[in-house]
This record gives structure tokens, sequence and C-alpha cells, in this order.
């Protein structure tokens, strides 16, 4: 089963590529390598300067890629197996790919101008303005669900923290190496992906092992840390190794589904609402964006696509591959990920003292949520198991299940805290723009805002402290709702751009995407402000109510982007 | 143009060599267009609206700089629009 699917998942993308995604390059965006790029039209060999596909391509999903695509996923394994699969591929080639792909192209139009920019010119100067306020919670609340994914995994495997900071370490010299020494870069590389291997031999063998408070306090300080020193010296070097450990693990996850022959031990569908998010039956629509992000539709990679990719596009048929084909790419990996949980995932839990009494294939969507929290195995530390039993399983067997299961929660950790050391500087970002307003009114309150290492400390102290909660499923469906919320704008201002600048008769290509996608984000707003959080209130006040307060900005921000698309008849070809 | 098999490992080496190159140096290559945006303002600030005195540094340096000055330019006409590259950049999925 997992080696059928993993083919079926592999045909299903390249088939819809070569059709769809053909079909939207010709006819939708009508791409032409007759018109010139930025990046030939503005030429200054600096910014705007040609990058090679394959670059272009592998920086774009390395941007895109992370732990998201493997923690959605994971928890969406309650509705059983197959909606999951159902939403990573179809919901990947029909929104998300799409949404990708029209940013990148909006924007290669637009001279490499932002989403944000074309959303200002289309829909409306506070369309634009709106993007740094739900980035801004969308930051904090993706710092709160990555620490608190990153300290539930580091106090269950304690190896895999040990591993994390001996690969710091391995970085900082690979940092003296590479740009103080100016070593040789296929030497430096050799020697980077050895002391990579060292990093996680040592993990094994030498455990650091914390309380979640004390993972949640060192966090805290790391964000700070990391943010202040030189990139040279921790975050590229620490980034180009990252690189490394996605690629071994892209490729151990790929070979192990394929040759494991396993079936599956989760069933293909438990209930259309099974109790996930806050501990309430959670109905898959309109929820199921909410849990699976990256694997099948993520804002956020709106705001990638038309960042550097957009500048550096060689030719307009490139855009396919970059914009459509990384996105497609991501779903890939979200595949692996359903497939070893669900061939695996079973065994992990039993394994870990769930018995079958509690857990069953006849209550796994009542029961999975519950069983899983009961023993300590977070859907982080249940991909761990799973991958790592996988790959055991096959003829890559001879490598160590615990140097496999170090390999797997590095992959997740690695992502996740650079995602945490990050998001300061697009923090600090947003917080000057939001504020400007107060520039001339209340200048006092503005330089506050402003200050660097207030702006700095205060995103990351409101993220840490919500994941010091441990009510990791409010946030993680909190993240998502902002992250789908960009992806809402992302894909209007897609939709606007090709009826209003493209004037394509394909049009509704862009459009009922659209449309349904803000659909269903207001009703997973609605639902979770009026189902989920008074739960979380209840629980927890303080972190309860400033969730909450997001929510609910978010949800009358999302009615203003539907009045603006609407007002501006952003959704009709008009001659 | 006939397909090779060795051309096409060529390529493949070459465009892996690249991105690898490219992922070792994405960051810096960031951090060292915001220090010498930083450099261009105090040096030339005042070519492009920046309030201050065109030092006689700068004036010597004049004649070498214009293709700084083009993309000084430019960089000053596309601030208002950072966020996006900042968010490609830096990874947050």
């Amino acid at each position: 089963m997992t080696t059928l699917i993993i083919i079926v998942g592999f045909l299903i993308y390249l088939i819809l590529y070569f059709t769809y995604g053909k079909k939207l390059e010709r006819d939708v965006v009508v791409a032409s390598d007759d018109n010139e790029t930025p990046s030939q039209r503005l030429y200054d060999g600096v910014d705007y300067v040609s990058a090679r596909k394959e670059v272009l391509f592998g920086h774009h999903f390395a941007s895109i890629a992370g732990a998201a695509p493997i923690i959605g996923p994971a928890l969406a394994i309650c509705w059983g197996w197959a909606p999951a699969l159902l939403w990573v591929w179809f919901g990947n080639i029909f929104i998300g790919a799409v949404h990708d792909y029209l940013s990148l192209m909006a924007s290669v139009r637009y001279d490499g101008k932002s989403i944000q920019f074309v959303a200002t010119d289309l829909m409306g100067k506070r369309t634009g303005y709106a993007f740094y306020w739900i980035v801004f919670f969308l930051l904090i609340l993706v710092v709160a669900a990555f620490a608190a994914i990153v300290g539930g995994m580091f106090v269950r495997t304690p190896a895999i923290a040990s591993a994390y900071a001996w690969k710091i370490f391995a970085a900082l010299i690979l940092g003296v190496l590479m740009y103080r020494l100016k070593m040789n870069f296929g030497v430096a590389t050799i020697i980077g992906i050895i002391m990579l291997g060292a990093a996680i031999w040592l993990g094994t063998v030498t455990p650091i092992a914390a309380s979640y408070t004390t993972w949640m306090w060192v966090f805290f300080f790391y964000i700070i840390i990391a943010s202040a020193i030189p990139v040279n010296v921790l975050l590229q070097p620490r980034d180009y190794l990252n690189s490394w450990l996605l690629y071994a693990g892209l490729v151990l996850g790929f070979i192990a589904a394929i040759f494991v022959f396993r079936g599956f031990e989760v069933p293909a569908f438990s209930s259309f609402s099974p109790v996930l998010l806050g501990g309430k039956p959670t109905p898959f629509w309109p929820a199921i964006p909410l849990v699976i992000a990256c694997g099948s539709l993520s804002g956020f990679h709106s705001l990638v696509a038309s960042g550097t990719t957009s500048k550096q596009l060689d030719k307009e048929s490139n855009g396919l591959l970059i914009g459509y084909g990384a996105m497609f790419t991501e779903g890939f990996l979200s595949t692996i990920v359903i497939v070893s949980i669900a061939g695996f995932g079973y065994t992990a839990l039993q394994n870990a003292g769930v018995t079958t009494e509690t857990l069953n294939p006849g209550n796994w969507g009542a029961m999975f949520t519950k069983a899983s929290a009961s023993v300590k195995l977070s859907k982080a530390n249940l991909f761990v198991q799973s991958y790592a039993d996988m790959v055991g399983a096959t003829w890559l067997g001879f490598i160590p299940t615990k140097f496999v299961k170090v390999i797997a929660g590095m992959w997740v950790a690695s992502f996740a805290m650079t995602t945490l050391d990050t998001t300061n500087r697009l923090a600090r970002y947003c917080l000057s723009e939001m504020a400007l307003p107060f520039k001339e009114k209340a200048e006092g309150f503005y330089n506050i805002l402003t200050n660097r290492w207030i702006a700095s400390v205060v995103p990351a102290a409101i993220g840490i402290w919500l994941a010091a909660t441990g009510n990791w499923l409010i946030i993680w469906g909190s993240f998502g709702a902002a992250n789908q919320l960009i992806a809402s704008i992302a894909l209007m201002t897609g939709a606007a751009f090709v009826a209003k600048k493209l004037k394509s008769s394909f049009v509704n290509a862009a459009v009922i995407p659209a449309w349904l996608l803000w659909i269903t984000v207001t009703a997973a707003l609605i639902w979770f402000i009026a189902v989920v959080q008074p739960g979380a209130i209840a629980a927890k006040p303080g972190p309860g109510w400033t969730v909450m307060v997001i929510l609910i900005i978010m949800l009358i921000l999302n009615f203003i982007f539907i009045a603006d698309f609407i007002r501006t008849k952003a959704y009709k070809v008009e001659e | 143009m006939k397909f090779s098999i060795p051309d096409f490992f060529k390529q493949l080496f070459k465009g892996l060599d690249a991105l690898h190159r490219s992922n070792a140096a994405a960051l810096t290559v960031f951090e060292v267009e915001e220090l010498e945006n930083i450099f261009a303002l105090l040096l030339l600030g005042s070519f492009v609206g920046f309030p201050s005195p065109p030092t006689f540094l700068a004036v010597e340096l004049l004649p070498f700089m214009e293709k700084e000055l083009r993309i000084l330019n430019k960089r000053a006409k596309d601030s208002s629009d950072m966020f996006a590259e900042m968010c490609g950049t830096i990874g947050i999925d």
C-alpha cells in the first residue's frame, strides 16, 4: 500500500503538472518567453539578475519547505489517511499550487513587485496594509506553534536536543572554515556534512534531558541572541547544513516508502468530525486548511514567490516549474509523511503504551488525539518514530534506528528552529510598518514600538508565552488560520490579476478557487472562535483571550478583503 | 539538438553546484546588501534626496560610482516594497 500510494501520488502530480499546469501556463497566464522578465528588463547585475532554473527551484523549495508540511499531515491522520491525502493532492493541485504560481507570475508581470504591492494596486491600499497585521500575527503564532512542537520533541527524545546543539557547534565551525578561512567550497561542504553526521551520532550518545519549561526559556534566549549575531557566524552555515538535512530526509523517505511494501495500519476514513483541535470534534470542512497548511496551501508562499524568486526568473516558461512544481514537490513530501504514519503510526503508538482497547481502527477518530496525548507521543514524535520504523523495515535497515530517529527529529527541529530565530527580523519590519500611523500623532509611542530591542523581544515573548501553555493544538489551528488568510488575499489578488490585467477567458481557474478558499477560511475562523476558543479561554484565560483577540481581528480583516474584492469587481473580466 | 547523457549529467551537476553555492551564501548576500545600502546612503545620500551634505570623498568617488548610484536609486524606489523580499530570504515555513 505504501508503494502504491507513493507511485499514485507521484503520477497524479506528474500528469496534472503537464495537463492542468500547462493549461494554466498557456491559457490563464499566457506565459511567453518573448516577454522579458524583470531580470532581463531591469537587469542591474545585483538585485535583478537571472538565476539558473535549478538554483531558483532549489532556493524557492528550500524557502517554502519546513516543519509545517510534516506536522500538519501528522495531525490530519485523525480523519484517516484518505481525507488527508485527498487534501494534499487535490487541494494542492487546484488551489495551493495555483496560488503559488499566480503569485509568482503576477509579480513577474509587475516588474518583480511583491504580491502585497499587486494587492494594493488591484484591490486597494487597506488590503495591502492588512498584510502587515496578518503576517505579524502569523509570526507570533508560528513561533508559539514551533516552539511548542520542538519543546515537546526535545522532552520526549533528548537525543534530538543534543544532536541539535552539536549541529549548532558544527555550524559555527563551518562558518569559520567557509567565510573566514575561505576554504575550498567543495572541501568545506564535505567537512560540514561529516560534522552533521557526527552531530547526529553524538546526539544519540549524549542526550540532553530537560523539562518543557526549561526548553521554553532556552528558546526565548536563543531567539534573542541568534537574531543579534552576524548571519555568517551561525545562521548562514546552519541554513546550509539544513539544506543537506532536507535532501537526506527526502531521499531516505522516498526510497523507504517505495521499498517498504507495507499495508496501512490506520483506517482510510475514521469520521468527518474526529476529536482534534481544542479537544473538540473538528469537521473536515472547513477545518482541513487550518490543519494541513504548507503541504497543500500556504499563504506565506505567495510572499516568497513574489520576493526574490520573481526578480531572478530567467524566462516566463521557467515559472511553472518553480511556482507550480515546487509546491507539488512539497505536496509529495507531505505524501511521504502520511504514508509513513499510515503504515507505521499505529505500531508506534502501541509501542509507546497505547492498548488496542484504547485505540483501534473502529474508534480512531474519537481516540487518536487523546490516546497519543495520554502517552505523551506528540505528532512530531509520532512522525519521527514512524519514519524511523519505515526506513528500518527496508534494505536501509543497516542504518541504526536511533540514528534515523535523530535524522527525522533534526529535520523537523532544524526547520522549526530556523523559523524561531528569523521571524524576529520580519516581525520588527511589520511592527515598524504597522506603527507608521502613530509616527505623526504619537511619536513617543511610535519610538517605543519600533525600538530595535522592544520590537525584537515583544513578538518572541508573546510567542514563547503562548507555547508555554502547552496547548499547541489551539496554537496550530490559529497559525493555520493566519496562514490561510494570507493565502486567501493572495489568491484573490491572483484572480484579480488574471481578470483585470490578463483579461483571460479562463479566469474561473483562479476566481473559483479564490471564492472557495475565502468561504472555507471564513467558516473555519467562525467555527474556531465559536467552538474551540471558549474552551481554551476557560482553561487558561490569558493566552486564550490573546489568541481570541487575534482571531477576531483576522476575521474582521477577512470581511474587509472580500468587500474590496467585490467593490473593485476584481473577479470579473471587463472589456 | 541531440540529447546526450553525459551532457545531461554535466548540466545537472553544474546546476547542483550552483544551487549549493547559492544556499551557502543567500543570507549573507542579503546582509551584505543591507550594509551596502547603509554605506551608499551615508556616502551618496544627498544625490537621492537624503539630507546630508556631499563630502569631498563622495565627489571624488562620483566618476566611479555610476552603477552604484543607479542601483541606489532603484533600491530607494523599491524600499517601500521590501516585505516579500525579506520573506523570500528568511525561511518561515
